[in-house]
Parts: C-alpha cells; sequence; structure tokens
C-alpha cells in the first residue's frame, strides 16, 4: 500500500487537517482533508467576489500563465514530481507514458498556444472587453464574454486535462472547483499550488479551488452543486460519473458534458494498393490504437476496413490485422507499451474469439500485451464496447453503409484514410453522429483549440452577456407604434 | 489399477463411490489424484477425436495426448467459447450457422439437424434437443450475448440424480433410503419453464424430486421464461452502452407477444405474496426441497419475515442456495435472515456454473469441497499459466471435468477463489476446496453496470417487456 496526501487548496490556502482515507483504482489508498468537513470552504462566497479579475488584462493573465508554464518544468517542479508519483500507484498508464504527458504539459501554457485557443474558441477582443455591433434593426450592441463559477470533474487520464482544466478556467476569468479525480488526484493540486507560489495573490490564483471527494458522495455534492454557489459544470469522462451529476441539473446550473466517447476508424480500399501503403496504413492504425495504450476516448477501437468479405476480402483484412498487431508492439514506450492493467472480462472473451476460426483471427493477446482481432464477417465481436488496453477490432465491410450504421453520438474521432475518403464522407458521418474527422495515425495527436465533442466547451463556460443601446431615432420605439394588428399574436 | 474402476469413476462416479458421500469425500488424496489423471488422459483421447475445437486447438499447440494434470491447461477452453459467436447470426436468423458454430463444441454430429423455418432461439433449442441427444444449457452474458453449452440427457439426468442424492446426505453418515431416493415437494422461486439459465431444469427436477407429481412442484411465477426475450434484453443493455437503443431492430414474432407478456408482468404482482403464504401455510411441515439463489432467497426471507410470517418446513428437508451475489449488493448478515425465515432445516451453500458438471457443496468451515470427478487448478490471473499445487493459492479457477461427456471438460472460469493444497479441512473431508469468498473478476472492478446476472433475470425479464411496452405505444 502506498499512502500519499491530497490536500485541498482553497484559493491559495492549503489545508491538511482531518485527514480520512480514500481508495484509489489500483489497491492503493490516499488520505485527503474530510470533505463532508470542509465542502463548504470550495464555494465563492459571492458572486461579486469575481470583480477583481476584471480588474486584469488579459496579457496579465497570459503573463501569470505563461510563467507558470516555465514553473512546471517536470525536472524542477516538486509538485509536479508528486503528482507522478501518485499517478504511478492510482493509474492504469504505464510510466513512460504518464511521463510523457507531463512533459507535455507546459507547452500547452505557451504564450502563443495559449492566445489561439482564446482567439479560436473564444474571440479575445469578447474577453477582454465589450465588442460592439450594429444591428439591422438599428441597435447597438456590445457583447462581452464573462467568467463564470464551474465545477470542473476532468478525467484522471494523464496530466494534461488537469492542466487544460486551469488554463480554460484563467482565461475565462472563471471562478473553478476542481474535483479531483482518484486515478490522478494531485496534478490539479500541483498545478494550483506552483500557481500560488508564483502569483500568491493574484486573482487567478483566489479563483482556484481543489479538493478531492468521491464522486457521488452526497453529503459534499448536495451542499455543493446549487446555482448560489455554481452556475456550470463540466463533466468529462465516465458514464457513471456524468449520470451522477445530471441530478444536479436544474434551471441555473448548466451541464458542459463532455460524455463517455469511442472512435473508430475507417480504411479504404486504396490502402492496399501495394506493401508500402499497406505497412504505412498499418503504422497509422497502429499508433490510432496504441497511443496512450489506448486509455483514451480518442483511440481506435473498432477499424472498418473497405476490403470485401469475400476470400480475397478476408485474406487483405488479415494482412492488414497482422501488421497492425507488429506496428503496435513495435511502438515506442513513450507512446505505448504493454498495459499496466488489463480487462481480464476482454481477455476471456478474446481467448473465446481465438477459439472460434470460423469468425475470427486473433493476432497476439496471449501475454496481455494487445491484441488485433480481425472479424471474418462484417460485425463486430459482441464485446466491442470493452475494447482496451491495446485491443482493437478490424471488421472487412463492402460498402461504407455498414460503417455508418456504427456511428452515433458517442463517436468521437474517426480517423480515415485516404483522405479522398474523408472529404467524401464528412458530410454523411457529421449527420449520424461523428464529432471529429482525422487524418489516420493522427486520432490521439490532439490540439485543444480545436471543437472538443462537436461544441467548443470554452465558448460554452463564458456567459455571453449584451448590453444594448437602442435609440428611439433609430429604432422603432414600441409605445409609439400606432398599428399593432400586424404583429404576432404571441408578443 | 483396474480399467473398469476407472472408467466406472469416470462415467458414472454416483456407482464409483457407492451412491455415499461419506467415501466421495473421504477418498486418499493421492489415490484420487492418481484416478483423476487416468481419467483426463482418457477423456482427452476420446475428446480430441469427438469434438472439433478441441482437436484444433490440440494441433495448433502440437498436443496427441497428455499426462501431468498441467498437461490439460493450454487446452482449457475460457467460459466465453460459449458464447463467441456473433449475435448477428441471432439477429438474421441464421441457424443454420449456429448449428455449425455448436457442432465444432460438442461430440454430438449435429450436420443434419434441420433448422429450416426457425424464427427464434427456443424454436432452434427446440430443434436441437428433438432431433439430438442434446440438453441446451443457456446463461446470461454481459455483452448482448449468452452461453449456449451443449450438455447432454444422460448427463442431465445423471447430475440431477447426483443432485437429490446429496442434499440429504449428511457427510460421515450411511445414507438411509430416506436420503438417496425421497419423494418431495420441490419450492422453486423462479419461473415455471423455460429453457434460460436454471429453469432449464424443470422437468429434470420434477422428475428426479417428486416422483412425477406435478401438484408438488411449487414455482413462484406462473409463467415460462422466455429466451428470446431474455436475449432482447441483453441486447438492450449492450445497444444502450453502445448509444443505439434508438436503432434496436425489434423481431416482430416478439412484438406481436407484447400484449402475452405484459399480462404476464402484471400476474407476477400478485404471485409473491401468494408464493410466500404457500410456503408458510400449505407447505407447512412439509418435506421440501428448495433452491434459489442468495438474494432471491434473501428478499423472499425478508418479505415473509415482514410479514410476521416463517416457514416452518419438516426437518428434514433441504435448502441449498449460493450463486455468489452475482452483482447485487445483500446487507450483512443476509444469511441470518435467510436461517430465521427457514427455521430448523438445513440450509447448505453450493458453488456451481454451467460450463461444467456438479455442486460443490460447503462445509461446516464454510470451504466449498470439491466433487472428485472435477480437478482444480488455480491460474495466475495474468498469465493463465497454473500455480503450483501446494500452499495457499488465490487466482483464477479453472477446472477439467471428467465426467464431461457431450462437451469439453477443460474450461477457465471468470471466478477468482483460494484453495489451500496442504492442511486437510477441519471438517473431515478429505476434498480440496474453495476457501468461501468467491469473487468474479468483472466484479472486481469499476463500471459494469451494464451486466446482467442469472440472479437478476426476473428484473431483466420486467424491463425487457416495459421495453415492448413503449416500443409500440
Amino acid at each position: 500500500m502506498t499512502a500519499f496526501t491530497v490536500p485541498l487548496f482553497v484559493r491559495g490556502q492549503l489545508i491538511t487537517d482531518d485527514l480520512v482515507p480514500f481508495a484509489s483504482r489500483l489497491d492503493h489508498s490516499f488520505q485527503a482533508p474530510d470533505p463532508a468537513k470542509h465542502a463548504h470552504a470550495l464555494p465563492l462566497r459571492s458572486p461579486s467576489e469575481m470583480a477583481d479579475l476584471y480588474a486584469v488584462s488579459f496579457d496579465e493573465i497570459l503573463d501569470v500563465l505563461t510563467e507558470l508554464g516555465v514553473a512546471l518544468a517536470f525536472e524542477r517542479n516538486p509538485y509536479i514530481q508528486e503528482a507522478y508519483e501518485a499517478c504511478l500507484v492510482s493509474n492504469p498508464m504505464p510510466e513512460s507514458i504518464l511521463r510523457t504527458g507531463y512533459v507535455a504539459l507546459p507547452t500547452m501554457f505557451s504564450r502563443e498556444s495559449m492566445r489561439e485557443l482564446a482567439e479560436a474558441q473564444v474571440g479575445i477582443d469578447y474577453l477582454e472587453g465589450w465588442v460592439p455591433r450594429r444591428l439591422l434593426d438599428g441597435r447597438e450592441i456590445r457583447v462581452r464574454a464573462f467568467g463564470a463559477r464551474t465545477l470542473h470533474i476532468p478525467a484522471g487520464n494523464g496530466g494534461l486535462v488537469a492542466g487544460i482544466t486551469v488554463l480554460r478556467n484563467a482565461l475565462t476569468r472563471s471562478d473553478a472547483t476542481v474535483k479531483a479525480p482518484s486515478n490522478d488526484p494531485l496534478t490539479a493540486i500541483a498545478i494550483a499550488r506552483t500557481l500560488a507560489d508564483i502569483a500568491p495573490d493574484h486573482p487567478i490564483t483566489k479563483h482556484l479551488a481543489v479538493g478531492y471527494w468521491k464522486g457521488g458522495d452526497e453529503q459534499v455534492e448536495e451542499q455543493l452543486y446549487k446555482p448560489e454557489h455554481i452556475e456550470k459544470i463540466v463533466a468529462w469522462g465516465g458514464l457513471a460519473s456524468v449520470k451522477h451529476v445530471t441530478r444536479y441539473i436544474q434551471p441555473g446550473l448548466e451541464l458542459i458534458a463532455l460524455d463517455p466517447k469511442r472512435s473508430g476508424t475507417i480504411i479504404g480500399p486504396e490502402a492496399f494498393e501495394d506493401e508500402d501503403t499497406l505497412r504505412e496504413v498499418a503504422k497509422r492504425a497502429a499508433c490510432d490504437v496504441g497511443a496512450g495504450n489506448q486509455e483514451g476516448c480518442v483511440n481506435a477501437r473498432v477499424i472498418y476496413v473497405l476490403s470485401g468479405t469475400d476470400e480475397a476480402g478476408l485474406q487483405k483484412a488479415n494482412r492488414l490485422g497482422q501488421l497492425v498487431y507488429e506496428s503496435m508492439v513495435g511502438l515506442p514506450e513513450f507512446i505505448s507499451t504493454t498495459p499496466k492493467v488489463v480487462d481480464r472480462t476482454l481477455l476471456e472473451n478474446v481467448e473465446g474469439s481465438r477459439l472460434t476460426e470460423d469468425w475470427y483471427r486473433v493476432f497476439g493477446g496471449e501475454h496481455a500485451e494487445g491484441a488485433i482481432i480481425v472479424s471474418q464477417l462484417d460485425e463486430p465481436v459482441h464485446y466491442s464496447t470493452l475494447l482496451s488496453g491495446r485491443v482493437a477490432n478490424i471488421v472487412p465491410v463492402d460498402s461504407i453503409d455498414k460503417v455508418t450504421d456504427a456511428v452515433n453520438a458517442y463517436t468521437q474521432t474517426i480517423g480515415i484514410y485516404p483522405e479522398s475518403l474523408k472529404a467524401e464522407l464528412r458530410d454523411t458521418l457529421s449527420l449520424f453522429g461523428a464529432q471529429r474527422l482525422t487524418s489516420l495515425g493522427y486520432a490521439a495527436s490532439v490540439n485543444f483549440t480545436i471543437p472538443q465533442d462537436a461544441m467548443e466547451p470554452v465558448r460554452r463556460m463564458c456567459k455571453w452577456v449584451v448590453e444594448e443601446h437602442c435609440s428611439p431615432d433609430r429604432v422603432l420605439p414600441l409605445w409609439e407604434s400606432r398599428d399593432l394588428t400586424p404583429m404576432p399574436t404571441t408578443m | 489399477m483396474a480399467m473398469q474402476s476407472v472408467q466406472t469413476f469416470m462415467d458414472s462416479p454416483l456407482t464409483y463411490f457407492g451412491e455415499s458421500i461419506t467415501p466421495m469425500h473421504s477418498i486418499a488424496r493421492e489415490e484420487l489424484a492418481e484416478l483423476q489423471r487416468e481419467a483426463m488422459i482418457r477423456r482427452f483421447a476420446e475428446h480430441r477425436q469427438s469434438i472439433e475445437m478441441v482437436r484444433k486447438l490440440a494441433d495448433r499447440l502440437d498436443v496427441s495426448a497428455v499426462d501431468k494434470f498441467d498437461d490439460i491447461v493450454p487446452l482449457m477452453f475460457s467460459h466465453t467459447a460459449y458464447k463467441a459467436y456473433p449475435p448477428a447470426l441471432i439477429d438474421n436468423n441464421r441457424w443454420d450457422l449456429m448449428t455449425r458454430w455448436l457442432d465444432k463444441l460438442t461430440t454430438y454430429d449435429l450436420s443434419e439437424v434441420d433448422v429450416e423455418g426457425c424464427e427464434s432461439i427456443d424454436e432452434w433449442l427446440d430443434r436441437l434437443e428433438t432431433q439430438t441427444p442434446l440438453q441446451i444449457v443457456t446463461s446470461s452474458g454481459t455483452t448482448g450475448t449468452f452461453s449456449v453449452i451443449p450438455k447432454d440427457v444422460p448427463i442431465t439426468i445423471e447430475g440431477m440424480h447426483i443432485w437429490k442424492n446429496m442434499v440429504f446426505q449428511t457427510f460421515g453418515k450411511e445414507p438411509t433410503e430416506d436420503e438417496l431416493d425421497p419423494v418431495v415437494d420441490v419450492i422453486w422461486p423462479n419461473f415455471s419453464e423455460g429453457r434460460f439459465g436454471m429453469t432449464r431444469m424443470v422437468p429434470w427436477m420434477k422428475r428426479e424430486f417428486t416422483g412425477g407429481d406435478e401438484s408438488r412442484f411449487h414455482p413462484l411465477y406462473s409463467g415460462a421464461m422466455d429466451t428470446d426475450l431474455m436475449f432482447l434484453a441483453n441486447k438492450m443493455r449492450a445497444a444502450a452502452a453502445k448509444g443505439e437503443l434508438g436503432r434496436l431492430q425489434l423481431d416482430p414474432k416478439l412484438a406481436a407477444r407484447k400484449d402475452e407478456l405484459i399480462a404476464m408482468q402484471q400476474r407476477q404482482m400478485t404471485e409473491v405474496p401468494e408464493f410466500i403464504a404457500r410456503m408458510t401455510n400449505e407447505l407447512r411441515g412439509k418435506r421440501v426441497f428448495m433452491t434459489s439463489t442468495y438474494n432471491l432467497m434473501y428478499s423472499l426471507a425478508s418479505a415473509g419475515l415482514d410479514e410476521g410470517a416463517r416457514a416452518e418446513f419438516a426437518s428434514n428437508s433441504a435448502i441449498l442456495t449460493g450463486g455468489g451475489a452475482k452483482g447485487q449488493v445483500l446487507p450483512d448478515g443476509y444469511m441470518d435472515v435467510i436461517r430465521e425465515f427457514y427455521g430448523g432445516v438445513r440450509i447448505q451453500e453450493g458453488y456451481a456454473f454451467s460450463e461444467h458438471n456438479g455442486v460443490h457443496f460447503a462445509c461446516e468451515e464454510g470451504r466449498y469441497h470439491l466433487q472428485p470427478w472435477v480437478i482444480p487448478f488455480i491460474l495466475d490471473p495474468e498469465s493463465s499459466q497454473p500455480l503450483p499445487r501446494a500452499g495457499t493459492k488465490t487466482g483464477r479457477f479453472a477446472v477439467y471435468d471428467v465426467v464431461n461427456q457431450s462437451h469439453w471438460g477443460g474450461v477457465i472460469t471468470g471466478d477468482e477463489v483460494t484453495i489451500d493444497w496442504d492442511s486437510p479441512c477441519p471438517c473431515g473431508r478429505t476434498s480440496l476446496a474453495l476457501e468461501h469468498t468467491i469473487m468474479r473478476f468483472s466484479e472486481k472492478k469499476e463500471g459494469q453496470e451494464d451486466k446482467i446476472s442469472c440472479a437478476a433475470t426476473h428484473e431483466v425479464h420486467n424491463e425487457a417487456i416495459d421495453f415492448l411496452r413503449e416500443f409500440q405505444s
């Protein structure tokens, strides 16, 4: 048993009293201040206390965040190192991949990329002040994007999610209460503590609270999840966590759900044009499956291949399966490894498929290192929702209709080869629910500047307030209009 | 060792041990191990010829004979082998392909089975059972399929006979005629008929326990459990997990039965109190055999106690429960509640799974003593390699069942168990035993909310009927 402490960070103050034990996901435990006792300290007292965020400029916020990014350097920051150590025992991701996430953390806070994010997802002018516009009816409006008091329930797959949470909060001048995930209990705290060290009294430090309580702990959540404390909830991850949050949603409390998602792959017949192309396609598909050990929603799970389902088609799909498997186990350690934790129910099912040769070919998987199952019919395995830990299913199909049937609102990313097929399919796949179409091999290469889950979460984190100026000589004054009959009766 | 006796041991263990559980669980471990090993060698040689999937696996691994216990481990099937067919075959009524798949898992030749015009799972199972000696056991899965285990008539009869023989006996005592062949009332807190899961046993149980007297059989629900409905329920859970519930295609044949199924569901509301009343009044003082899972036993017991009622069966009755909590949370002390309601009757706990034969009964120490025809293995959960048969080991449970005749006896379960290989059990039985705590690996992790287990079948059946109701309104 490894025990560590997850303190409560409340707007610059660290609380380490009243420790109670919690179990994490992998048979390890940690301790944290009793959340029932301290939950009351988390929310902002009054919305008016957000005024200090508007006394600083966007550039000044960027200055602090840039400095924060530099200070998050893995090799120099003991808080981050501790967060990484905690993940080693609480997260299914292996050491080498976790390290990759922490090493990449500072780059997220580079001034250029933060500006790009703010500009693309909100518009810096709107964050910085009132943006004027004149409308056809003559009125002048001014729109500003305000921050909101927001509760964040980030996912625990790697430290980057904690990073983007703190970043989005500061850029939108919001007030964040972050519920740390049990499989990454310390990264958000580590970032907050670093921030407090470099800018102890800065408003963005004062508008950050981070703590751990068990998801679903009503004693804590009923105190906290109320419109008088919180205006928005950003919930990432698992069905269970999103589901139990929905009970608190009511007028005045909005949910931004970054739902559990699955991703897929579509490979066109062009992949089989020659051996070099096939190997390239296999390498890219292997990366989509194996990156981060397939723990993310972006990873490929079911790979549809337009190879056909006749004898020749199956042979092609099997050959691809073998090559994807070989490339996958050859991926470098910082991207993919033999999984630390495997879903045994999944492996039991893989063994069932291995015995059922008429319908499945299984490449690898005998040492829980990952496997590629190639269906010998145009249907995915019945356990496709369990696919994880580098286990993917190649499904040969005769036509694209079979693929669109499998795309729905749970489909996040679809990696597609070749580019021409993507262009051909993009309108249709979007109708079915697909949210991100990308070049094969880039599924796990994530850019936070682009829309996520078919929305722009940062835009939604803002409150879009409008101030109108209506001058009676430009905008028809209602009180002076003579004849109301042509107006719709519902007015 | 005489050829005849090994053959008797593997074909009819009850005969071999003189129908008494005392010798069955008193045989010296070394002697039993040798008997088991001999039987394993013979059974493998037989099944390598007669079961295609065993032959293929053996060929792939280049195994032509086995000698030591551990030799059989690479040849074992994962329990998922019995549900590894593509569910699309059922959706598309491809019973020919389903039959071809099952053919590879059994000793019987199914190539001549006529499935022309089959339109449901129940019909398919009917065809198989009328045209071959198969008796098919089905059980629910977690991912939109269910297991299809090709047992046969002889083993079903033998199995039920063993059951009856064992539930009334006491270890260490010579069985009386009254214990070996009693005629009793059977209390069955389940559907009165059906093919799915445990309901498959109903006709055989009636035959073995009630002497064929229908009035001695007391089911909780009057309706039949419907396999197609259970399949629909499984599919619904799987579709919900994929976000595809809206696209679920409903078999028109099943949809047409909506009213019948809803009527059955409504009837069930009144059947629980009637059943409790029957147990506590009509069956008071009667000698009964009652079997059910913990959670059903518990909910009936607590509902009965709430009404101030108690079941007072004759003291030589037998109650068998088990099945693990199966994903359901039982309160602490649930066995106390069960014992309080069912009074002075001996309540035995048993551990069993469909892919092999036999119930392993718990002794006074709470350990499940393994029946002699089952060779136990503990596998490393990560590597699936057998752990040494010494010391106390915890891991994945696997068995080789030498008695198995119509399908392969080697199965790797989804259960985590503990065996103490060295110390004899203080209860006096010489047989190896599983410690009382048995966990399903699938329940050891989070996020298994979509799981359907056989203990929840009544609820699941209802969910499917509710779905039918909504679907057409």
